[in-house]
Protein backbone atom coordinates (compact mmCIF):
# COMPACT_ATOMS: atom_id res chain seq x y z
CA UNK A 1 0.00 0.00 0.00
CA UNK A 2 0.85 3.22 -1.33
CA UNK A 3 0.70 5.57 2.14
CA UNK A 4 3.85 5.69 4.44
CA UNK A 5 3.30 4.52 7.89
CA UNK A 6 4.94 7.96 9.03
CA UNK A 7 1.50 9.21 8.57
CA UNK A 8 0.12 6.72 11.25
CA UNK A 9 -1.98 7.86 13.98
CA UNK A 10 -3.37 11.04 11.95
CA UNK A 11 -4.60 8.52 9.07
CA UNK A 12 -8.01 8.50 8.64
CA UNK A 13 -9.65 6.53 5.79
CA UNK A 14 -12.08 7.00 2.47
CA UNK A 15 -15.23 5.27 2.44
CA UNK A 16 -16.30 4.34 -1.07
CA UNK A 17 -18.50 1.43 -2.73
CA UNK A 18 -16.79 -0.94 -5.28
CA UNK A 19 -19.41 -3.11 -7.02
CA UNK A 20 -21.82 -2.89 -4.49
CA UNK A 21 -20.06 -3.51 -2.03
CA UNK A 22 -18.23 -0.79 0.87
CA UNK A 23 -15.02 -0.83 1.63
CA UNK A 24 -12.59 1.86 3.49
CA UNK A 25 -9.36 2.53 1.90
CA UNK A 26 -6.12 4.66 3.01
CA UNK A 27 -6.02 8.00 1.75
CA UNK A 28 -3.28 7.90 -1.44
CA UNK A 29 -5.22 4.12 -2.35
CA UNK A 30 -5.96 4.01 -5.92
CA UNK A 31 -9.51 2.45 -6.91
CA UNK A 32 -7.16 -0.34 -8.27
CA UNK A 33 -5.52 -1.35 -4.59
CA UNK A 34 -9.20 -1.00 -3.03
CA UNK A 35 -10.69 -3.20 -4.87
CA UNK A 36 -8.04 -5.93 -4.36
CA UNK A 37 -8.31 -5.32 -1.08
CA UNK A 38 -12.13 -6.63 -1.82
CA UNK A 39 -10.71 -9.47 -3.50
CA UNK A 40 -12.24 -7.96 -6.73
CA UNK A 41 -9.97 -8.43 -9.89
CA UNK A 42 -9.30 -5.45 -12.39
CA UNK A 43 -7.43 -6.43 -15.50
CA UNK A 44 -3.90 -4.23 -15.92
CA UNK A 45 -1.30 -4.90 -18.12
CA UNK A 46 1.28 -1.42 -17.83
CA UNK A 47 0.83 -1.53 -13.68
CA UNK A 48 3.06 -3.12 -11.66
CA UNK A 49 2.87 -2.58 -7.74
CA UNK A 50 6.89 -1.45 -7.44
CA UNK A 51 6.00 1.11 -10.17
CA UNK A 52 4.68 5.25 -10.43
CA UNK A 53 0.87 4.00 -11.87
CA UNK A 54 0.51 6.10 -15.01
CA UNK A 55 -2.35 4.74 -16.46
CA UNK A 56 -1.14 4.33 -20.35
CA UNK A 57 -2.58 1.45 -21.25
CA UNK A 58 -5.85 1.67 -20.18
CA UNK A 59 -7.05 -2.05 -19.87
CA UNK A 60 -7.96 -1.32 -15.92
CA UNK A 61 -10.72 1.06 -16.73
CA UNK A 62 -13.32 1.13 -14.72
CA UNK A 63 -16.92 2.89 -14.29
CA UNK A 64 -17.10 5.96 -11.66
CA UNK A 65 -20.82 7.15 -11.08
CA UNK A 66 -20.64 10.64 -12.06
CA UNK A 67 -17.37 10.83 -13.81
CA UNK A 68 -17.74 11.79 -17.59
CA UNK A 69 -15.19 9.02 -18.86
CA UNK A 70 -14.39 5.59 -17.56
CA UNK A 71 -11.58 6.18 -15.52
CA UNK A 72 -7.99 4.27 -15.02
CA UNK A 73 -8.43 2.32 -11.65
CA UNK A 74 -4.21 1.92 -11.36
CA UNK A 75 -3.78 5.56 -11.05
CA UNK A 76 -6.85 7.00 -10.04
CA UNK A 77 -6.96 7.65 -6.12
CA UNK A 78 -10.01 6.87 -4.07
CA UNK A 79 -12.42 9.67 -2.58
CA UNK A 80 -15.04 9.45 -0.06
CA UNK A 81 -18.15 8.05 -0.98
CA UNK A 82 -16.92 7.46 -4.73
CA UNK A 83 -19.20 4.35 -6.71
CA UNK A 84 -17.16 2.38 -8.35
CA UNK A 85 -18.17 -0.32 -11.09
CA UNK A 86 -15.82 -2.70 -12.83
CA UNK A 87 -17.82 -4.98 -14.86
CA UNK A 88 -20.53 -3.05 -16.49
CA UNK A 89 -21.51 -3.84 -20.12
CA UNK A 90 -19.65 -0.87 -20.53
CA UNK A 91 -16.11 -1.42 -18.84
CA UNK A 92 -16.17 -4.49 -20.50
CA UNK A 93 -16.97 -3.53 -24.26
CA UNK A 94 -14.27 -0.27 -23.47
CA UNK A 95 -11.94 -3.08 -21.95
CA UNK A 96 -11.88 -5.12 -24.66
CA UNK A 97 -11.37 -2.56 -27.27
CA UNK A 98 -7.99 -1.06 -25.89
CA UNK A 99 -7.26 -4.67 -25.55
CA UNK A 100 -7.75 -5.06 -29.64
CA UNK A 101 -6.19 -1.59 -30.55
CA UNK A 102 -2.82 -2.59 -28.76
CA UNK A 103 -2.66 -6.05 -30.69
CA UNK A 104 -3.19 -3.81 -34.06
CA UNK A 105 0.64 -2.22 -32.53
CA UNK A 106 1.84 -5.78 -31.61
CA UNK A 107 3.58 -7.37 -34.68
CA UNK A 108 5.36 -10.28 -33.84
CA UNK A 109 5.59 -14.55 -34.16
CA UNK A 110 3.43 -14.90 -31.09
CA UNK A 111 1.36 -17.45 -33.04
CA UNK A 112 4.25 -20.05 -33.84
CA UNK A 113 6.12 -18.08 -30.53
CA UNK A 114 7.17 -20.74 -28.37
CA UNK A 115 7.05 -17.84 -25.33
CA UNK A 116 3.51 -16.62 -26.61
CA UNK A 117 2.11 -17.82 -23.54
CA UNK A 118 4.60 -15.39 -21.44
CA UNK A 119 2.86 -12.41 -23.41
CA UNK A 120 0.51 -10.56 -21.01
CA UNK A 121 -1.13 -8.92 -23.94
CA UNK A 122 -2.41 -12.56 -25.26
CA UNK A 123 -3.29 -13.64 -22.22
CA UNK A 124 -5.20 -10.69 -21.55
CA UNK A 125 -6.68 -11.04 -24.95
CA UNK A 126 -7.44 -14.30 -23.77
CA UNK A 127 -9.08 -13.69 -20.92
CA UNK A 128 -11.23 -10.96 -22.37
CA UNK A 129 -12.53 -13.26 -25.32
CA UNK A 130 -11.59 -10.44 -27.31
CA UNK A 131 -11.59 -12.50 -30.58
CA UNK A 132 -10.33 -12.08 -33.72
CA UNK A 133 -9.33 -8.68 -35.16
CA UNK A 134 -11.63 -6.24 -36.03
CA UNK A 135 -9.01 -3.10 -36.74
CA UNK A 136 -6.66 -3.76 -39.87
CA UNK A 137 -3.33 -2.47 -39.99
CA UNK A 138 -2.23 -0.76 -42.92
CA UNK A 139 0.92 -0.93 -42.27
CA UNK A 140 2.44 -3.55 -39.73
CA UNK A 141 4.82 -1.83 -36.84
CA UNK A 142 7.85 -3.42 -37.18
CA UNK A 143 11.19 -3.62 -35.94
CA UNK A 144 14.36 -5.91 -36.55
CA UNK A 145 14.99 -7.70 -33.41
CA UNK A 146 18.32 -6.48 -31.75
CA UNK A 147 20.77 -8.26 -30.08
CA UNK A 148 23.97 -5.72 -29.45
CA UNK A 149 23.86 -6.81 -25.55
CA UNK A 150 24.59 -10.07 -24.33
CA UNK A 151 22.43 -9.99 -21.55
CA UNK A 152 19.26 -7.75 -22.60
CA UNK A 153 17.61 -8.51 -26.33
CA UNK A 154 14.74 -6.12 -27.88
CA UNK A 155 12.26 -7.35 -30.30
CA UNK A 156 10.54 -3.70 -30.62
CA UNK A 157 7.70 -4.96 -32.72
CA UNK A 158 6.23 -6.53 -29.91
CA UNK A 159 6.65 -2.93 -27.68
CA UNK A 160 3.39 -1.79 -26.59
CA UNK A 161 4.49 1.15 -25.16
CA UNK A 162 3.63 0.26 -21.90
CA UNK A 163 6.63 2.06 -20.04
CA UNK A 164 7.52 -0.11 -17.77
CA UNK A 165 10.99 -1.03 -18.91
CA UNK A 166 10.86 2.88 -18.66
CA UNK A 167 10.12 3.30 -15.28
CA UNK A 168 11.28 0.05 -13.66
CA UNK A 169 14.86 1.08 -15.47
CA UNK A 170 14.19 4.52 -13.82
CA UNK A 171 12.95 3.54 -10.82
CA UNK A 172 14.44 -0.10 -9.76
CA UNK A 173 17.62 -0.40 -11.40
CA UNK A 174 18.28 3.52 -10.69
CA UNK A 175 19.74 3.32 -14.03
CA UNK A 176 17.60 5.81 -16.82
CA UNK A 177 18.65 4.58 -19.82
CA UNK A 178 15.14 4.20 -21.98
CA UNK A 179 12.77 7.08 -22.77
CA UNK A 180 9.56 7.64 -25.39
CA UNK A 181 10.96 8.83 -28.39
CA UNK A 182 8.93 10.02 -31.64
CA UNK A 183 5.25 10.69 -31.73
CA UNK A 184 1.91 8.58 -33.02
CA UNK A 185 2.19 5.24 -34.37
CA UNK A 186 6.21 5.88 -34.99
CA UNK A 187 6.15 6.11 -31.08
CA UNK A 188 9.51 3.90 -29.85
CA UNK A 189 11.34 3.14 -26.55
CA UNK A 190 14.97 4.75 -27.68
CA UNK A 191 17.88 4.63 -25.94
CA UNK A 192 20.49 7.97 -25.59
CA UNK A 193 19.22 9.02 -29.47
CA UNK A 194 17.78 6.19 -30.44
CA UNK A 195 21.18 3.93 -30.42
CA UNK A 196 21.73 0.31 -30.06
CA UNK A 197 21.27 -1.21 -26.41
CA UNK A 198 25.21 -1.85 -25.86
CA UNK A 199 27.16 -2.74 -23.06
CA UNK A 200 28.11 0.70 -22.56
CA UNK A 201 24.66 1.90 -21.94
CA UNK A 202 23.00 -0.96 -20.12
CA UNK A 203 25.07 -3.29 -17.96
CA UNK A 204 23.50 -7.38 -16.91
CA UNK A 205 20.79 -6.05 -14.27
CA UNK A 206 18.25 -7.37 -16.69
CA UNK A 207 15.34 -6.01 -14.49
CA UNK A 208 13.54 -4.49 -17.42
CA UNK A 209 12.84 -8.04 -18.97
CA UNK A 210 11.35 -8.89 -15.83
CA UNK A 211 9.02 -6.09 -16.22
CA UNK A 212 8.38 -6.82 -19.68
CA UNK A 213 4.83 -7.78 -20.19
CA UNK A 214 5.11 -8.69 -24.18
CA UNK A 215 8.56 -9.90 -24.22
CA UNK A 216 10.05 -7.58 -26.29
CA UNK A 217 12.76 -7.63 -23.64
CA UNK A 218 14.08 -10.68 -23.21
CA UNK A 219 17.62 -12.65 -22.32
CA UNK A 220 19.57 -14.10 -24.62
CA UNK A 221 18.71 -17.86 -25.56
CA UNK A 222 22.28 -19.19 -24.01
CA UNK A 223 24.31 -17.13 -21.63
CA UNK A 224 27.07 -14.93 -22.71
CA UNK A 225 30.18 -16.19 -22.45
CA UNK A 226 33.26 -14.69 -21.59
CA UNK A 227 35.98 -13.13 -23.37
CA UNK B 1 8.57 14.86 -11.69
CA UNK B 2 10.93 17.44 -10.68
CA UNK B 3 11.25 21.13 -12.08
CA UNK B 4 14.39 19.80 -14.37
CA UNK B 5 12.35 17.89 -16.73
CA UNK B 6 9.54 20.71 -16.73
CA UNK B 7 12.43 23.35 -17.71
CA UNK B 8 13.37 20.87 -20.82
CA UNK B 9 11.30 21.77 -23.71
CA UNK B 10 11.86 25.80 -22.69
CA UNK B 11 15.69 24.84 -23.06
CA UNK B 12 15.40 22.65 -25.87
CA UNK B 13 13.75 25.19 -27.65
CA UNK B 14 16.21 27.77 -27.05
CA UNK B 15 19.70 25.54 -27.64
CA UNK B 16 17.62 25.49 -31.20
CA UNK B 17 17.12 28.67 -31.99
CA UNK B 18 20.70 29.57 -31.12
CA UNK B 19 22.10 26.90 -32.75
CA UNK B 20 21.30 28.27 -35.91
CA UNK B 21 19.86 26.50 -38.96
CA UNK B 22 22.76 23.46 -40.10
CA UNK B 23 24.30 22.72 -36.23
CA UNK B 24 22.49 20.54 -34.07
CA UNK B 25 22.61 21.30 -30.21
CA UNK B 26 24.37 20.15 -27.66
CA UNK B 27 21.35 17.81 -26.85
CA UNK B 28 23.91 15.32 -24.56
CA UNK B 29 25.34 18.41 -22.90
CA UNK B 30 22.10 20.27 -22.26
CA UNK B 31 21.17 16.72 -20.82
CA UNK B 32 24.44 16.34 -18.67
CA UNK B 33 23.80 19.74 -17.22
CA UNK B 34 20.23 18.86 -16.20
CA UNK B 35 21.31 15.54 -15.07
CA UNK B 36 19.04 14.18 -17.07
CA UNK B 37 19.72 10.81 -19.29
CA UNK B 38 20.40 12.16 -22.97
CA UNK B 39 17.31 9.61 -24.39
CA UNK B 40 14.98 12.19 -22.33
CA UNK B 41 16.16 15.18 -23.99
CA UNK B 42 16.07 12.74 -27.99
CA UNK B 43 12.38 11.98 -26.88
CA UNK B 44 11.04 15.31 -26.17
CA UNK B 45 13.25 16.68 -29.40
CA UNK B 46 11.40 13.92 -31.72
CA UNK B 47 8.17 14.18 -30.19
CA UNK B 48 7.56 17.63 -31.71
CA UNK B 49 7.54 18.14 -34.93
CA UNK B 50 8.77 22.00 -34.35
CA UNK B 51 11.94 20.44 -32.70
CA UNK B 52 12.94 17.97 -35.54
CA UNK B 53 16.76 17.55 -36.17
CA UNK B 54 16.37 16.61 -40.25
CA UNK B 55 18.41 18.95 -42.46
CA UNK B 56 16.46 21.10 -43.69
CA UNK B 57 16.32 23.51 -46.86
CA UNK B 58 16.07 27.12 -46.95
CA UNK B 59 12.27 26.88 -46.12
CA UNK B 60 10.55 24.57 -44.29
CA UNK B 61 6.50 23.91 -45.42
CA UNK B 62 4.38 21.46 -42.20
CA UNK B 63 1.39 20.64 -44.33
CA UNK B 64 -1.16 19.99 -40.87
CA UNK B 65 -2.87 16.45 -40.87
CA UNK B 66 -4.79 17.61 -37.58
CA UNK B 67 -8.68 16.50 -38.29
CA UNK B 68 -10.25 19.34 -39.36
CA UNK B 69 -7.49 19.98 -42.27
CA UNK B 70 -8.27 15.86 -43.13
CA UNK B 71 -11.69 16.89 -43.60
CA UNK B 72 -10.73 19.61 -45.89
CA UNK B 73 -8.75 16.89 -47.87
CA UNK B 74 -5.21 17.72 -46.56
CA UNK B 75 -4.26 14.96 -48.26
CA UNK B 76 -4.54 15.82 -51.81
CA UNK B 77 -2.74 19.50 -50.72
CA UNK B 78 0.08 17.51 -49.67
CA UNK B 79 -0.23 15.09 -52.83
CA UNK B 80 0.40 18.24 -54.56
CA UNK B 81 3.25 19.78 -52.90
CA UNK B 82 4.95 16.87 -53.61
CA UNK B 83 4.12 16.73 -56.76
CA UNK B 84 5.13 20.10 -57.70
CA UNK B 85 8.29 20.18 -55.84
CA UNK B 86 9.38 16.61 -56.83
CA UNK B 87 10.18 15.25 -53.33
CA UNK B 88 8.03 13.14 -50.36
CA UNK B 89 6.93 14.25 -47.22
CA UNK B 90 10.28 13.87 -44.76
CA UNK B 91 12.05 14.82 -47.62
CA UNK B 92 14.59 17.95 -48.65
CA UNK B 93 14.24 19.55 -52.76
CA UNK B 94 17.77 18.87 -54.39
CA UNK B 95 18.10 22.72 -54.56
CA UNK B 96 17.95 22.78 -51.07
CA UNK B 97 14.60 25.44 -51.41
CA UNK B 98 12.17 23.41 -49.35
CA UNK B 99 11.95 20.82 -47.06
CA UNK B 100 8.40 19.31 -46.87
CA UNK B 101 7.03 17.64 -43.23
CA UNK B 102 3.44 16.69 -41.98
CA UNK B 103 2.91 17.65 -38.91
CA UNK B 104 0.27 17.55 -36.25
CA UNK B 105 -2.34 20.26 -35.95
CA UNK B 106 -0.81 23.83 -36.19
CA UNK B 107 -3.85 25.37 -34.63
CA UNK B 108 -5.09 26.49 -37.56
CA UNK B 109 -8.55 24.46 -37.79
CA UNK B 110 -10.48 27.86 -38.73
CA UNK B 111 -8.59 28.26 -42.24
CA UNK B 112 -8.18 23.92 -43.20
CA UNK B 113 -6.75 22.70 -44.74
CA UNK B 114 -3.40 24.83 -43.64
CA UNK B 115 0.09 24.60 -43.79
CA UNK B 116 3.45 26.63 -42.69
CA UNK B 117 5.89 27.92 -44.21
CA UNK B 118 8.53 28.87 -42.00
CA UNK B 119 6.42 30.71 -39.61
CA UNK B 120 4.10 31.76 -42.02
CA UNK B 121 0.13 30.61 -42.03
CA UNK B 122 -1.26 29.75 -45.29
CA UNK B 123 -5.03 28.30 -45.02
CA UNK B 124 -8.03 27.12 -46.94
CA UNK B 125 -5.55 25.62 -49.57
CA UNK B 126 -6.31 25.02 -53.14
CA UNK B 127 -4.19 23.87 -55.94
CA UNK B 128 -3.85 27.19 -57.08
CA UNK B 129 -3.26 29.00 -53.62
CA UNK B 130 -0.25 26.43 -53.36
CA UNK B 131 1.42 27.61 -56.51
CA UNK B 132 1.09 31.21 -55.56
CA UNK B 133 2.48 30.86 -52.30
CA UNK B 134 5.21 28.33 -53.50
CA UNK B 135 6.32 31.88 -55.58
CA UNK B 136 6.74 33.53 -53.02
CA UNK B 137 9.31 31.73 -50.99
CA UNK B 138 13.03 32.03 -52.74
Amino acid sequence: MRPAGAQGRLMTTIDLTIDGQAVSAPPGATILTAAESLGIHIPTLCHAPELTPTGVCRVCLVEVEGARTLVAACHTPVAPGMVVRTQTPRVVKARKAVVELLLTAHTGACVTDLNAHNCLLHKLASDLEVGPPRFQVRKPRFYPPESDNPYVCRDLSKCILCRRCVRACREVAKQDVFSIGFRGFASKVVVGRDEPLTLEVCKDCGVCIDFCPTGALYAPARPAEKG
Amino acid sequence: MDRDRQSLLALVQNALEKSGPDALPDFDGLARSLELPPSEVYGLATFYAFLGEKSRGRHTIRVCSGLPCHMEEARSVLTRLEKVLGIEAGQTTPDGRFTLEVVSCIGACDQAPAMLVNDELHGRLTTRKIARVLKSYT
